[in-house]
């Protein structure tokens, strides 16, 4: 990422690709919280999408910015978008909780500015990650 | 990748948890918890070498915790690194979970 100021990476619809996408984000600066983010949106597409299977399923594209990345998921799945979501019921005693909705509330609290479109048979995301000095999510 | 090693000190089940608990593993770390809190009164999840956590990861130990609940069974989790504790952090779950510093033995 020190050379290349934008980087892509294309994935199928399969859950084990992560460990691509993890090997991927590795380079960058702060690459896990980065790497959460972007673990929750495929795996979103892929188990909930309609996604699997897809040989291209998803485009992810990060573009080092001052102060961190702007980063574009996109997903051939069925249009969803992020931005309306219900989030996990953080309050849910233990007994309720079953983390549906966790994953969604984690990428809001890690990206910022997020934007959702439909082209085609893409879903679009654009978004911001902030990358915060000597601190180091997940 | 997750490894899942298990070891009984003092009435306790501790489950050392290493690596990666991402949505691929997490099938495997819910089996491994869960098979745990039906032998054991008393397990801890030590999470000292978890380098990371994903919402799945945290799913596994919510089944795990709401399995030992059912049992009446202590459930705590243990020595998460920063890393993974900041996830906690973000998902509110030391609300609702036993999240503890160190190991109980």
């Amino acid at each position: 990422m020190s050379r290349d100021r934008e980087s892509e990476l294309w994935l199928k619809g399969d859950i084990h690709e992560l460990g691509k996408l993890a090997d991927w984000i590795s380079p960058f600066a702060d690459a896990a919280g980065l790497n959460l983010a972007l673990e929750e949106l495929f795996v979103n597409a892929v188990r909930h999408g309609g996604c699997e299977g897809l040989e291209q399923a998803v485009h992810i594209c990060v573009r080092e910015i001052q102060g961190g990345f702007e980063v574009e998921f996109r997903d051939r799945g069925r249009p969803f978008d992020f931005t309306a979501a219900p989030a996990a019921d953080l309050k849910a005693p233990l007994a309720e909780r079953q983390g549906s909705g966790l994953g969604i509330h984690l990428v809001r609290q890690l990206m910022r500015e997020i934007t959702w479109r439909r082209e085609g048979e893409w879903n679009i995301l654009n978004m911001r990650y902030i990358v915060i000095e000597g601190e180091e999510v997940a | 990748m997750i490894q899942v090693t298990e070891e009984t000190r003092a009435g306790w089940c501790i489950v050392a948890v290493r690596g990666r608990a991402d949505a691929e593993a997490a099938d495997a770390l819910e089996a491994a918890l869960r098979d745990a809190v039906q032998r054991h009164n008393r397990v801890a999840a030590d999470l000292s070498a978890l380098d990371y956590v994903s919402s799945a990861g945290l799913r596994a130990l919510i089944q795990a915790a709401r399995e030992a609940e059912g049992r009446r069974s202590e459930f705590a989790i243990c020595s998460a690194t920063p890393p993974v504790k900041k996830v906690f952090d973000m998902s509110g779950l030391q609300q609702i979970l036993k999240i503890q510093g160190a190991l109980p033995c």
